[in-house]
């Protein structure tokens, strides 16, 4: 490691002081780029094949039946699976984002650094992100459902996500803050602006970008969870208010190929998914975009 | 930063200013208590069973019999050990290289449906990808062990390793590219400004100075490797007992809680949420080596 | 400088190999959506992939009970059988193997894998109901003391003869051919129903019918395992309980069983697979270890 790093230094004293292109070599320069096009190749083929196995397995499968408005077990409908997961992702962001940007907002711009508690809280979040969902699952399950009381519902399995979701979020946020040059923040002072006023107007849209980037990827979580949900938020199909348990499109995929009855519905859930998926992933980018914009 | 740069504006500013100072401040601690609440509820429930186990049977035993009462996990934590680093030498080079090309070589155009597709794959259900794995990987993994002469179901450490390979490219993708993308573009211009050629610029002094950010990517990969459950217990073939043949089946240890979660009652019960101790201390373990070689580069 | 070179060969290398995995993945995929075994076993001979449950399902708990794999050392499965957490996984690890044996509710069975004889009896609802197919079991609800309410009204309703067509038209067997026709007492309320994943697919059928039959009554159904069903169903989670096998001792102190219907367990192969017929003892070798080719059992 100690070698990569001399490595990278005198790569960066080289670019410093100009030392001419030739001596860093052509054919490295070509092996270089053919290793970034052959490896973006080789992931977009797999996503692709991917992509087009869900959708070849699903589409054959998608009827007007697996749309209907209640669920019965003729139909197998995914309305109110579909629902579920919108209401279930909004709950679970709702208590996590702002928990974790706050985070991140304090342990980047107010914490000194050097601070006992900005390490304690950095090494416990990595360690956070790393706990298995099935974990979480159990944790929701004893805590939530049990101790709190509030039985298998959307609540204790938007809470349970919250916590599951809010290293990430706290992490790619903390990454995005830190990655706004200090410049920023001298000249947002210099001009005589509050702490506040800087994070909230400079720091932040400069970081947005970092912070979408994270929760999609939390989002992506949520969509995808199976062993956290089915320990908190139960399996009933039915839209569920607060208190009552409902399925994901992610448990109702799990609960309908489980026993090998529905699996061509299953993958036609699957294809939903996806747009699902898609559907929200843009929406925050929509979102995003227009509080950069402000 | 210094503090009183803020107190001074004063007035209502002022307040507003404490105020948040405060909310901030609890934010950082209300996750604190959630971590606090999860170790508490794990090594409460899991230490005593270690310790009724005993430290070393428990930790070297080789073998998991629950209904005899015998509870050895070596075999599942060199099985997670062992999939989770195929998992990163596949998926890692892989996936950086790609985020380089995302950030520094792909045409606008191109991007705009290639970036929806990493962001797609990071939400399809692990049981998706479990079901891609059984019916393509597994299948391809075993015919291709037979062309060499070897008789194999193809559920083997090899297949997971694939699989969760490809599972962690978009977290890695996604994390690696933001960070390369918040390096001042200045340092990129200035590099070319000075003959340096593209891949020169981008290789020694753009990937150095997001190493920090591509470092937290590649954690949250090995976070998600090492946790992934629905999609390994499909492929890996879950066997108990330990092995270092690269095509045989092997259980994790997520594998292990999940399997048997359900229905474990007792020491069992005990023993299984131990094993997710064990799991924590791994991840505890990563992350601290993450750590430390990262404040070594820093210095 | 060096360093970084290597490191970057030693990533060329990987990008290779995994590119070559890639390439045979996307092949083997098309392939494999025609003729899922591949072409290389004849399924006379090869090294036998066992695929077995998890320990808390119903499914394993009966049939290792039923072929003798559990003695009085208790469960004997080899450690080199693969473990599915569900009968699904069972059936396409099944279907895409053309040397792999499994088993699963004969309620799941469907074309992609082939159901061999045991003991040369074919598994059919038939053959289970007169007995001559030996591995069957109970799908059992179980309660705490006395139902009341809907609880027991909806117990009623499963065992009327209304309940018992629901099961047989799923494809299970009925428990009591001579029950008479349902008439709701009316019970108001909300109950939970939950437990094992095998007994889901009939009991919502029957949860559908019933709550037709009184409206006023709401059933949640939640599924996961026979013995979180009764842990469930000890702990008051679930006024109903559900097991796809008998009821173990410890759960007999505090619960009362009932039987809801009869279920097969089908010991499946792939379609290749020549073998047609194993005896409960052939069986009972390949989980057990004992026996590893399929040479060994023709």
């Amino acid at each position: 490691m100690t070698g990569e790093t001399t490595a990278a230094a005198k790569g960066r004293a080289a670019a410093q002081t100009g030392i001419k292109p030739h001596v860093y070599g052509r054919r490295r320069a070509k092996l270089q780029k053919g290793l970034v096009y052959g490896a973006a190749a080789l992931t977009f083929a797999v996503l692709l094949f991917l992509i087009a196995y869900i959708l070849v397995r699903g589409i054959p499968h998608l009827k007007p039946s697996l749309f209907a408005w209640t669920y019965n077990s003729d139909n197998v409908s995914m309305t109110p699976a579909i629902i579920t997961t919108v209401q279930m992702t909004l709950l679970a962001l709702l208590l996590a984002v702002p928990l974790g940007l706050f985070t991140a907002i304090y342990l980047n711009e107010y914490a000194k650094r050097g601070n006992k508690l900005v390490g304690i809280i950095r090494i416990t979040t990595e360690t956070l992100s790393g706990i298995p969902s099935i974990v979480y699952g159990l944790f929701g399950m004893l805590f939530f459902v049990t101790r709190l009381e509030w039985n298998y519902s959307l609540l204790s399995g938007a809470m349970t996500l919250a916590i599951m979701i809010l290293p990430l979020i706290m992490r790619t946020a903390e990454e995005a803050l830190m990655a706004v040059p200090d410049s920023f923040r001298e000249g947002s002072f210099g001009l005589g602006a509050g702490r506040l006023r800087t994070v909230f107007r400079i720091v932040l849209p400069a970081a947005m970008p970092g912070i979408l980037s994270g929760i999609i990827l939390a989002i992506g979580r949520i969509v995808g969870e199976t062993a956290a949900l089915i320990f908190t938020a139960g399996t009933m199909a039915q839209i569920p208010t607060l208190f009552q348990s409902g399925r994901t499109l992610a448990i109702h995929m799990y609960v309908l190929s489980g026993e090998g009855l529905h699996m061509n519905e299953a993958y036609a859930t699957a294809v939903v998914l996806l747009v699902v998926v898609l559907l929200m992933n843009a929406l925050s980018a929509l979102i995003a975009r227009k509080l950069t914009k402000k | 930063m210094n503090e009183n740069a803020a107190r001074r504006t004063g007035g209502m500013k002022n307040l507003l200013e404490v105020v948040m100072h405060v909310v901030f401040l609890v934010c950082a601690l209300a996750s604190i208590l959630a971590v606090a609440l999860i170790c508490i509820f794990l090594f409460a429930n899991g230490l005593p069973a270690i310790r009724e186990i005993g430290v070393l049977d428990f930790l070297t035993g080789t073998t998991w019999k629950p209904g005899n009462d015998i509870y050895g996990i070596l075999p599942m934590v060199v099985g997670s050990i062992y999939i989770t680093a195929g998992a990163i030498v596949l998926g890692v080079p892989v996936g950086l290289l790609t985020a380089i090309f995302m950030a520094f070589y792909c045409p606008k155009r191109l991007y705009g449906v290639l970036k929806p597709c990493t962001e797609l794959l990071a939400g399809i259900p692990s049981i998706v990808y479990g079901f891609f794995g059984m019916v393509v990987i597994v299948p391809a993994v075993r015919n291709v062990a037979a062309l060499c002469g070897a008789d194999i179901s193809g559920s083997s450490i090899l297949s997971a390793s694939i699989l969760l390979g490809i599972m962690i490219l978009p977290t890695i993708i996604g994390v690696s590219e933001a960070a390369l993308r918040a390096v001042p573009r200045a340092y990129y211009e200035g590099a070319v400004a000075m003959g340096a050629a593209h891949e020169r610029a981008v290789f020694t002094v753009m990937l150095p100075a997001a190493k920090s950010g591509v470092l937290a990517g590649i954690v949250l990969g090995i976070g998600r490797a090492v946790g992934e459950t629905m999609a390994v217990i499909m492929v890996a073939g879950n066997q108990p007992r330990l092995t270092g043949n690269l095509l045989q089946g092997i259980r994790t240890l997520t594998a292990n809680i999940v399997q048997e979660m359900g229905y474990a009652s007792g020491l069992h019960r005990e023993a299984l949420i131990a094993t997710g101790v064990v799991l924590f201390v791994f991840i505890l373990l990563i992350n601290l080596t993450f750590s430390v070689l990262k404040r070594r580069k820093d210095a | 400088m060096k360093k970084s070179v290597s490191l970057l060969l030693a990533g060329l290398m990987l990008c290779g190999a995994l590119a070559g995995c890639g390439g045979s993945n996307d092949s083997y995929g098309a392939n494999d959506a025609g003729n899922a075994g591949g072409d290389t076993a004849t399924g006379a001979s090869g090294a036998i992939t066992v695929i077995s449950r998890e320990d808390g399902s119903g499914t394993r708990s009966a049939f290792v009970e039923l072929t003798g794999v559990e003695d009085d050392n208790g469960d004997n499965t080899t450690v080199e059988a693969e473990i599915a957490n569900k009968t699904d996984v069972v059936l396409t690890s099944v279907a895409s193997n053309a040397k792999a044996i499994g088993y699963v509710s004969l309620g799941s069975l469907n074309d992609t894998v082939k159901a061999i004889q045991v003991d040369g009896v074919d598994a059919t609802v038939e053959n289970v109901k007169s007995g001559d197919y030996k591995l069957s079991r109970p799908f059992n609800i179980a309660t705490k003391g006395v139902p009341t309410g809907v609880a027991a009204d909806f117990l009623n309703f499963i065992l009327s003869a209304d309940g018992q067509a629901i099961v047989e038209e799923e494809g299970y067997i009925k428990v009591n051919d001579a029950a008479e026709a349902f008439t709701t007492d009316g019970s108001e309320g909300q109950i939970a129903v939950g437990g094992s994943s095998s007994v889901s697919p009939v009991m919502e059928k029957l949860i559908e019918a019933y709550q037709e039959a009184n409206p006023k009554a709401k059933i949640e159904l939640q599924t996961s395992d026979s013995t979180s069903g009764m842990t469930g169903a000890m702990d008051g989670t679930f006024a109903i309980g559900m097991a796809s096998r008998e009821l173990k001792d410890e759960e007999k102190t505090e619960l009362t069983g009932t039987a809801i219907a009869l279920d097969g367990i089908a010991v499946v192969v792939n379609p290749e697979n020549t073998v047609a017929n194993l005896t409960m003892d052939q069986i009972k070798g390949i989980y057990t270890g004992e026996t590893t080719d399929w040479a060994d059992v023709q």
